[in-house]
């Protein structure tokens, strides 16, 4: 008897223990990008370079020996991205036909450089930099602010990208080829304001910070004295 | 020692398909670049043999050999996943890393050249072992665990090296850092895949690129987001060869879609068999399951099809042999009725009174395309006893006659063979001349092998006659489409001439599918003219695999019938024959034999039910003249019994028994009239050493244009019977033709 | 055989296996016999068997009369030990119903020797 309820215990426990049972279950692992094109994705009707993009790839082609034009999809994919903005597949169709190589070998590449935005980009492509030096002058909020200023997606896109090399002047992002150096947050605001307005903010420095360049904010540290001529420390009977 | 692999692992994993198409460039380079470099390195002398010591082990090798194949010939296997002997070296596996010594780090073996003298490599080194633990980890931890329902299991490169390589333990968490899941790309009918289980070693995208020439097939991303696939969605392979990177793949990231979860490995029985859809001889295994088959491998062989086999081949008869087989005898009772099932007494009895009843001069019997040697010779012995020379071997009605030999040529066997021969191609061959042919869906592994001497410089001059914009997957020339062509070559009238004269070795192959035209062309004999002339090798490329071994035992082809419109009795018997238009003589007693009750058996008035390729032993012979032979994998369905013994059983109800019982008597007979016919061989090619008188002059005739029947890759699928009854043909046939519609290629 | 017999006899060299003479092989025949026929009903009762005692019956004799130009005493012998051995199987029950039936088996078909016939049967693998 004893036997027997023992065992019923056991197997309500056992009953017990299944319905409690956590699935465990691993933490999901998402790229921020995806390297297959569906085929709704957006596209441009039709993709052809300009008459004067054409003379570009022509003298960008040119510079490759003959039979080695395959590696210029990656200047010519470049010149297709900034004609459009973007890089639909009807440009990496373009580019492929216009160098005769297979329309795979493109998208290799394409997919293969995170410089290459295969979906559609505001007008102005804002990379905060959130590598160290800039994070330790502040290039968290600097991001924070972009984000909450930049809403509207056909004039912005912001991502956080890693170190721009531009270190000297932390904190930074760029819009489009620009750096933007030395910012605070009204450095930030000032400048997303006028690129709202359509005027063209001064790339470099911030006014705030009263650099030109990347030379020290307090003046020179090093290399104070003025150069020494030639002859300097050299034998006198020499 | 992880973090080197880590290391190593992020350099060569990125891009490696890049290679390919830099190879390529690199091609065009050299070919389009002076021919002097060529020739100064081919006059170079034989570099000297340089020393290696695998695990203390001399062997002696050329600069240059990788010290995988150095180890190979010192018979040490060494693991690896992405080197593949018939593709190039990616690297990026490394799970061939070994110990090299003064090497501080574990070199790459496959892609390691040996150049130095003395090298000492050690395959069972700690260091060695360490490595090859940690890139197992390494593969292992974004792998998932479904061997289970894994259709690579029991045959995956992964479970042996793991098992034989690998640790016994991982420091995986999957709690913090989980497994990379892959969405599955769908690639058409043939291919399943699975892509999480991808480990990125990259054959697949480097065979369907150097090989299969399909160049949809590439890696996109990079990283640990590094996918295989076509980058857009839903792009199906357009390829006749896509299904040998299922045996290509290590793991079971691509498996085969009609195959899927049917059956393990270890249940199934392997039995050598030879492929007979296209005349090319492919050597397979077919794959049974207790009376069933079940898939179709190919078997390498490197002078014929290496270790490829082509989709059809591999995909047709698995299903094909399953649906529509005749599988009793059938009869009918009258003209106006339908077939009946009956005994194989009445079939045969039927068989026996027409045999006598009718004269011998209206009987006929006509072969199709996937008839053993062994039947042809009891058919002809049968026909032969009774007074009729009526056999022949069926061209199909809608080609043309005129580019096939005619029985006066089927003295020589020069006349009608592949005489380059398939491994031939990469020998040498300055000049390259096709005609009339689609060789790429006719042969496609020999379009495969022109492909890779392509590809190797081996042949760098190819010209075609036919079809205009055929997608070959190689450069050529086009010539034009019309005889007109090929008489202005025999005149010396054409630009292509000063090649052809200055070619050491110049190839000519003429196809036997050319479409049939309003007018007679006499393409054969020009074709044979041309190559007397300028010293050309003639080669016909045949598209049935019956067809060498017919013309051997002296069958005529079926175009030389003549029938008449006299309404006296007449027989005809169809051996494996459909053919749409096929003349029927008036007042006929049809006997169709075969497996397939296909497109001629309607038409019959007794069926008798023979047996596919893989129900029966048989001899066949490739277009190259390689006489090799199928075995039975598993028994003929039902009643349908073996083709060259039910000609034996009518022999004998007709009272003309024939003199042999068994196949090796039949073989006994078959040697008699044609001795070579019984030496098997899959390895060695005896070539005929009688040379035809040549042929100088060819009468003009006005130019007909030279077509092949198949033009694309939608024709390519359903050709034949067993292709014909395959649903998964029918699929590749929607899909392809759903893909061409997708890119705007018209059909 | 009878010769042999003879000169074997005078040599001394034959061992009776159980009978000295015909008369007593004899006796013991219809001896096993009888104990056949009278367990006929007993076997029935005790197998399944689809037939009846007059068709065992015509098998007994049957069976018996398989061996009925058997001259030497000692073959005689030996069949009635087997005769003997196969009642004990049978009505000890060691045998089943397919053992007892094995009797009634049909008279065994040869295999088709030539091709016609093998052709037909569908034996044609070599």
């Amino acid at each position: 008897m004893r036997i027997l309820l023992k065992l019923i215990q056991t197997k309500d426990a056992f009953i017990c223990s299944l319905t409690k049972r956590m699935f465990t279950r691993s933490t999901v692992r998402c790229s921020d990008q995806l390297f297959v094109h569906r085929e709704n994705d957006p596209d441009t009707k039709t993709f052809e370079f300009t008459i004067e993009n054409i003379k570009r790839a022509e003298s960008i082609v040119s510079i490759y020996p003959e039979g080695f034009q395959a590696a210029a999809i990656i200047p010519l994919l470049d010149l297709a991205q900034r004609q459009q903005g973007w890089l639909p597949i009807s440009a990496m169709n373009y580019v492929a036909d216009y160098l005769k190589v297979p329309r795979m070998r493109v998208y290799e590449v394409a997919t293969f450089y995170t410089m290459f935005n295969r979906q559609p980009m505001g007008k102005y492509h804002i990379q905060v930099c959130t590598t160290t030096p800039c994070m330790l002058r502040g290039a968290e909020e600097v991001y924070e602010t972009v984000k909450k200023l930049c809403t509207d997606p056909k004039l912005f896109t912001v991502s956080s990208v890693e170190c721009l090399g531009a270190c000297v002047n932390a904190p930074m992002f760029a819009v489009n080829d620009d750096y933007y150096e030395d910012l605070t947050l009204d450095d930030v605001k000032e400048i997303i304001n006028d690129l709202k307005a359509g005027r063209k903010p001064k790339p470099g420095p911030s006014k705030r910070s009263g650099r030109l360049c990347c030379e020290p904010k307090n003046g020179l540290t090093s290399l104070t004295t003025p150069p020494p001529g030639p002859g300097f420390k050299v034998r006198s009977d020499l | 020692m992880l973090r080197f692999v880590a290391a190593s692992c992020k350099r060569t994993a990125n891009n490696p398909s890049c290679v390919v198409w830099l190879k390529e460039c690199r091609r065009h380079a050299r070919t389009s670049g002076s021919k002097q470099q060529q020739t100064s390195a081919a006059q170079e002398t034989k570099p000297k043999l340089l020393e290696v010591f695998i695990d203390e082990k001399k062997v002696l090798v050329e600069p240059g050999t990788t010290i995988l194949e150095a180890a190979a010939m010192a018979g040490v296997e060494i693991p690896r996943f992405c080197y593949h002997e018939r593709l190039s070296v990616a690297g990026n596996c490394r799970m061939c890393l070994v110990e090299v010594e003064k090497s501080i780090k574990p070199v790459a073996s496959c892609a390691m050249p040996i150049m130095m003298n003395g090298m000492k490599v050690k395959t069972n080194s700690p260091m060695t072992k360490q490595a090859r633990e940690g890139v197992m980890e390494f593969l292992l931890m974004n792998h998932p665990l479904d061997c289970p329902i894994c259709d690579q299991g029991g045959e995956c490169d992964l479970q042996d090296q793991s098992m034989a390589f690998g640790s016994d333990r991982s420091r995986l968490q999957v709690e913090l850092d989980p497994k990379r899941a892959v969405e599955d790309k769908n690639i058409g009918p043939l291919v399943k895949t699975i892509m999480t289980r991808c480990i990125h070693c990259t054959r697949c995208v480097r065979f369907m690129n150097e090989i299969a020439g399909c160049e949809d097939l590439g890696t996109t991303g990079r990283g640990s987001d590094m996918q295989i696939g076509t980058y857009l969605e839903n792009t199906a392979l357009l390829s006749e060869l896509s299904g040998n990177i299922v045996d290509l793949c290590p793991v079971g990231a691509l498996t085969s879609k009609p195959y899927a979860f049917t059956a393990r490995p270890w249940e199934l029985r392997r039995v050598d068999s030879v492929d007979v859809l296209d005349a090319v001889g492919s050597n397979i295994s077919v794959c049974t399951r207790s009376g069933d088959l079940m898939r179709i491998l190919p078997r390498e062989n490197d002078a014929v099809n290496e270790e490829w086999l082509a989709d059809k081949s591999r995909h047709a008869p698995v299903d094909g042999l399953k649906a529509q087989r005749l599988t009793v005898p059938l009869l009918r009772p009258s003209k106006s009725s339908q077939l009946q099932m009956c005994d194989w007494e009445d079939a045969l009895l039927a068989v026996g009174r027409a045999l006598n009843g009718i004269q011998p001069s209206r009987m006929e019997a006509i072969v199709g395309p996937f008839v053993d040697a062994e039947t042809m010779v009891v058919l002809k012995d049968l026909f032969n006893t009774i007074g009729s020379e009526n056999v022949y071997l069926h061209v199909d009605s809608d080609l043309d006659k005129s580019c096939f030999p005619s029985s006066k040529d089927l003295d020589f066997q020069k006349n009608y063979l592949f005489n380059t021969s398939i491994a031939g191609l990469e020998d040498g061959v300055d000049l390259l001349l096709l005609i009339g042919t689609n060789i790429r869906f006719e042969a496609p592994l020999v379009n495969a092998r022109i492909r890779k001497a392509w590809r190797n410089n081996l042949i760098n001059d190819i010209a075609v006659i036919g079809e205009n914009g055929l997608d070959l997957l190689y450069d050529y020339e086009y010539l034009g489409d019309s005889t007109k062509v090929l008489a202005d070559i025999v005149a010396g009238k054409h630009k292509i001439v000063d090649r052809l004269k200055k070619a050491q070795k110049a190839v000519v192959i003429l196809g036997q599918q050319i479409l049939k035209k309003d007018s007679d062309s006499n393409a054969y004999e020009m074709v044979r003219a041309l190559c007397d002339k300028y010293g050309a090798e003639f080669n016909l490329l045949h598209a049935n695999a019956s067809t060498v071994a017919a013309f051997d035992l002296g069958l005529k082809p079926s175009s030389e019938r003549k029938t008449d419109n006299s309404d006296e009795q007449s027989l005809l018997w169809l051996i494996g024959v459909d053919d749409e238009n096929l003349t029927i003589p008036n007042n006929s007693f049809v006997i169709y034999q075969g497996h397939t009750g296909d497109i001629c058996a309607n038409t019959a008035d007794v069926i008798l039910p023979g047996s596919a390729f893989t129900e029966k032993q048989g001899t066949m012979i490739s277009m190259e003249g390689r006489v090799q032979q199928t075995l039975a994998a598993i028994t003929p369905p039902n009643m349908a019994r073996e083709d060259w013994k039910i000609v034996r059983a009518c022999s004998e109800l007709a009272n003309y028994p024939l003199p042999y019982d068994t196949l090796l008597e039949v073989r006994e007979r078959m040697q008699q009239l044609a001795p070579h016919l019984t030496r098997h061989s899959n390895r060695k090619l005896e070539k005929p050493s009688l040379r035809p008188p040549p042929i100088s002059s060819v009468s003009a005739q006005s130019p007909v244009s030279l077509l092949p029947r198949m033009k694309s890759l939608v024709d390519y699928w359903q050709t034949d019977a067993i292709s014909r009854c395959s649903p998964t043909m029918s699929k590749c046939v929607l899909s392809t033709k759903k893909e061409f519609d997708k890119r705007g290629i018209k059909y | 055989m009878a010769s042999r017999r003879v000169v074997s006899r005078l040599q001394g060299h034959v061992k009776p296996v159980l009978s000295l003479d015909s008369t007593e092989a004899h006796r013991r025949v219809l001896n096993l016999y009888r104990a056949w026929y009278r367990n006929i009903p007993v076997i029935l009762n005790r197998f399944n068997l689809p037939i009846d005692e007059q068709m065992a019956k015509n098998k007994l004799r049957e069976m018996f009369y398989r061996y009925r130009n058997v001259t030497d005493i000692r073959v005689i012998d030996i069949l009635v030990i087997k005769g003997n051995m196969e009642l004990t199987e049978t009505v000890k029950g060691w045998k089943q119903e397919c053992h007892v039936m094995a009797y009634f088996k049909d008279t065994h078909n040869p295999k088709p020797k030539d091709f016609i016939s093998k052709f037909l049967s569908g034996h044609d693998a070599e």
